[in-house]
């Protein structure tokens, strides 16, 4: 450990002394307080924090994945090109213990590096709102909105299949199915049944009621407000395109016959929205049930001459205060590491078998699309009905094995102030540390032990 | 029985293929060396000969295509052979944004050193480089012999019982070079075996036992210098400076004998003129941004007991007894030692003296070492040894004398 120890030490000197490093550290001191003081987003405190943290996590997160691409390789390959590997692997030192020691290195560097810089973005997204002298009412939104950590409650998704079998039984029965369907195949028809089938569940005709009840709903704090977030659609667009709502927020089981009396409180709002734009109903934290038990229902009234139905994916969820802003943002930090000491592996990894210019070149690439990997699992898909069987066995296990940092993120949590969990994080690092990054460091361990090191390629 | 062997190649082939996979250079061919525990061997060669490839193979960062290579008995990549180890490079493959004193620190805790060791070496090896002075700029910023002196200085700092030298002398001034070839000859006094790689045939001739020739990687030559260089039919007769009738009655004995002489005013060496000439002009104080030349030798390296050398005494012993060579030192040596200058004899002598109390006095005040110049007249030394040992007697082992902060002698 001592040896490996004194290889990352040598290892930070070395990438400090890169000109890149220099670089990027200076252009991050300056860039982020320029950013804090430049960002306007919609001109509302909220929007202009939300378009710091955004932009000013997201920049972070490129730049010290460069760097970290570049340190790692560098650090490796330099050492081969220039020779000092020579008096280096000669010492009584494993050769695995050089590869884990560069690798140490530049994560321990990360690791700083993340800390001051998340430290800077942190910094100013707290100040912001004493700089900028906003509003009490701008403030007020901006606590509920953004220095927060909400979790999201979304309905369960119904299990339909059952009346799906029974319709399209029905529908073959009729030889309704090439009718209705033309041209489809079964699963095709199957889907679309289903889905058709689950919205039902979710479309409440003038006069009915639709009712969601959620579990395990913890809020951190019963005078902070909850959110009931949603999105109408209708089957026939009234000429405001508006519609009214008649909800009830709370324990609903204390309405039913038998009930003790009254324990926590329900809220009985009536308002009318757009349609097909997001709406948040704000209620009382305190409406939930002892136990967390929390019903939303939606009254479709007479007034409305539509049925009105909440779509599938992003029709209604209850957003809560689970945790602080603070632990959210250190939790987003972590994401980035996380993502951060997978590339050091990546590219001690690529190092190992690669010189400098070509190493570099394949870790970009894979950093590309591994930021991409969502667009370009979606586009396989497309191109997947012809070539699905070798699509399925290569392409696929390739891009299983990519890293999906799209989905690793820490915007898309901080921006709306979703809270991030634990669970969550410990899962990326199960699944990016733990799994891909080892499999990459034995991989590169491998390659370097056998390797001729004093070889010279022209 | 491989243990007998510090080194044994055996058949050991390198050829070097192009991108194809065709064989291109056989860079070394059935290589059979067989270097015996503390012996001094040369390698010798000329350029392309397969010298450093033969080296890259013995310590594992070259795969042979045949053949296979024991040193100390098993493979050198593992660190338990490895600890044992030292090696100079062709050229000293440095991290340049490291200064003097960190690189050595960077290797000693390669070698898993603890901190005291460290310390101590460092300054011991320093001193005996002589580059303290400068031992705080980057070795980017280092002359080509610098370099090559503080790449010296970081095969030495785990004590090694194999020292494996890679052209140690290209780069250096004479002075160094004298210094390398002292501490060579020091090294094998201790039982420590060296493998010296040169075509500087002067140097090799000076300490080395044995030697092999190579020439398209195969062994021309090998055996003792001795007998390869031995002149039987020839004797050699140095005087002092006689009168021409001495010569004369001379001549006319040896014709009586039938043999033929040759009489000449034999020339001082270029060495011993430049050694002279340097140490002068260190003794006058004349600045330099360069190494300051020493014949000192690290304290640790000389120095055969203390408690970091337990391996050493166990090894030592042992290993003289069983080694055949018998130091050549005696007769081609010494008569060379005579041109060191009287002052640096002197002074050599008194190291090796002092070096009779234990180490750690001398060393663990790597401050008061350090300030003492080396070209300080004899008497002064003296005084100066008194004194230390005075202060170690009284004082902490690791209190540094503040008295002797000022007077550090190069600055
Ligand atoms: N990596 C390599 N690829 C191809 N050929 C090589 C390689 N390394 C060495 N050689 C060849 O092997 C031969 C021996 O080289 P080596 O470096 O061992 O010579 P050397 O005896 O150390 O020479 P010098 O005295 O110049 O240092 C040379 O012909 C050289 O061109
Ligand atoms: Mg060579």
């Amino acid at each position: 450990m001592r040896r490996i120890w004194a290889v990352s030490t040598n290892t930070i000197r070395q990438a400090l002394r890169m000109k890149v490093a220099a670089i990027f550290i200076v252009l991050l001191l300056v860039l982020l307080p320029v950013m804090g003081l430049s960002a306007t987003g919609d001109g509302t405190l909220k929007g202009r924090l939300q378009t710091f943290v955004s932009y000013g996590l997201s920049l972070t997160s490129l730049l010290l994945s460069l760097l970290t691409i570049i340190a790692s390789i560098h650090a490796i390959t330099s050492d081969i090109e220039q020779r000092q590997i020579y008096t280096v692997v000669t010492k009584p030192i494993r050769r695995y213990q050089i590869i884990l020691g560069k690798a140490l290195g530049v994560i321990v560097l990360d690791i700083a590096l993340l800390v001051l810089f998340g430290g800077i973005v942190y910094g100013v997204t707290s100040l912001m709102p004493r700089f900028l002298n906003a509003s009490d009412e701008e403030v007020q939104a901006a606590r509920n909105e953004f220095y927060t950590a909400r979790a999201s409650l979304v309905p369960p998704v119904l299990d339909v299949q059952k009346e799906v079998d029974e319709l399209y039984a029905r529908l073959v029965k009729n030889d309704q199915v090439d009718v209705i369907y033309p041209n489809m195949t079964r699963e095709e028809v199957l889907k679309q049944l289903t889905n058709r089938k689950r919205l039902e569940k979710r479309a409440a005709a003038v006069g009915q009621t639709l009712v969601w009840e959620f579990r395990n709903v913890k809020p951190r704090d019963p005078n902070q407000s909850l959110f009931v977030r949603f999105k109408y659609d209708v089957s026939v667009t009234p000429p405001d395109e508006q519609v009214y709502g008649a909800w009830q927020v709370g324990d609903v089981r204390q309405l039913q016959p038998g009930a003790q009396q009254m324990q926590t409180p329900i809220l009985p709002v009536t308002r009318k929205d757009t349609v097909r734009k997001f709406w948040e109903l704000e209620a009382p934290a305190s409406v939930v049930a002892k136990d967390g038990f929390l019903a939303v229902a939606f009254f479709n009234p007479p007034l409305n001459e539509t049925t009105v139905l909440f779509p599938l994916e992003d029709g209604l969820e209850v957003l809560y205060k689970a945790d602080t802003f603070t632990g959210n943002f250190v939790r987003g930090v972590l994401l980035i590491l996380c993502r951060l000491v997978f590339l050091a592996c990546l590219g001690a990894m690529a190092a190992s078998f690669l010189s400098f210019p070509v190493a570099i070149l394949f870790c970009l690439v894979i950093f590309v699309t591994g930021t991409t990997s969502g667009f370009i699992l979606d586009s396989f898909g497309y191109m997947s009905e012809n070539v699905s069987l070798v699509y399925t066995y290569t392409i696929q296990g390739i891009i299983q094995l990519l890293p999906r940092l799209d989905q690793y993120n820490p915007t898309t949590f901080l921006v709306p102030a979703r809270l991030m969990t634990w669970g969550f994080l410990g899962q990326v690092v199960l699944v990016l540390v733990l799994l891909k990054t080892t499999l990459l460091l034995a991989l590169a361990l491998l390659i370097f032990s056998f390797r001729e090191l004093a070889k010279v390629v022209v | 029985m491989i243990m007998d062997y510090a080194i044994e190649t055996i058949g050991l082939t390198k050829i070097f293929s192009d991108w194809w996979g065709r064989a291109k250079v056989y860079a070394v061919d059935d290589l059979n060396l067989q270097i015996r525990s503390n012996e001094v061997f040369g390698l010798l060669g000329p350029n392309g000969s397969g010298k450093t490839t033969t080296i890259k193979m013995l310590l594992g960062l070259l795969h042979p295509t045949k053949g296979h290579a024991l040193v100390l008995g098993g493979d050198a990549t593992h660190p338990k052979i490895s600890a044992r180890v030292g090696f100079l490079p062709e050229e000293s493959y440095l991290y340049r944004f490291l200064n003097a004193r960190e690189t050595l620190d960077f290797y000693g805790r390669l070698f898993g050193l603890d901190a005291k060791t460290r310390e101590m070496r460092i300054e011991a090896l320093l001193e005996m480089v002589g580059l303290k002075a400068v031992a705080s700029r980057p070795i980017g910023t280092y002359s080509k012999g610098m370099a090559r002196r503080i790449g010296l200085a970081q095969a030495l700092i785990n004590d090694p019982d194999l020292l494996i030298l890679d052209e140690p002398t290209t780069g250096l001034d004479p002075i160094g070079t004298r210094q390398i070839k002292d501490l060579i000859l020091k090294l094998s006094e201790r039982g420590k075996t060296v493998l010296l790689c040169s075509h500087l045939l002067g140097d090799v001739e000076d300490v080395c036992h044995r030697i092999a020739i190579l020439y398209g990687g195969k062994v021309q030559a090998q055996g003792q210098v001795k007998e390869l260089l031995q002149q039987t039919n020839k004797r050699q007769i140095i005087t002092d400076a006689v009168s021409d009738s001495t010569v004369h009655r001379i001549r006319q004995i040896l014709s009586d004998a039938q043999a033929e002489c040759e009489v000449t005013a034999p020339m001082e060496k270029l060495e011993t003129f430049f050694i002279r000439t340097v140490v002068e002009a260190q003794q006058q104080a004349k600045p330099t941004s360069g190494a300051v030349s020493t014949t000192q030798i690290g304290d640790f390296l000389t120095v055969g007991s203390g408690r970091e050398n337990i391996l050493d005494k166990l090894v030592a012993p042992s290993v003289s007894d069983k080694t055949p060579a018998e130091p050549v030192r005696t007769e081609t040596v010494q008569p060379r030692e005579t041109v060191i200058p009287e002052a640096n004899k002197d002074l050599l002598r008194k190291l090796t003296e002092t070096s009779g109390s234990p180490r750690t006095e001398r060393v663990s005040s790597p401050e008061g070492a350090a300030a003492q110049p080396v070209e300080t007249t004899v008497e002064a030394r003296q005084q100066e040894v008194k004194k230390r040992l005075l202060d170690q007697l009284t004082k902490d082992d690791t209190a540094k004398p503040p008295a002797q902060d000022g007077d550090s002698g190069h600055a």
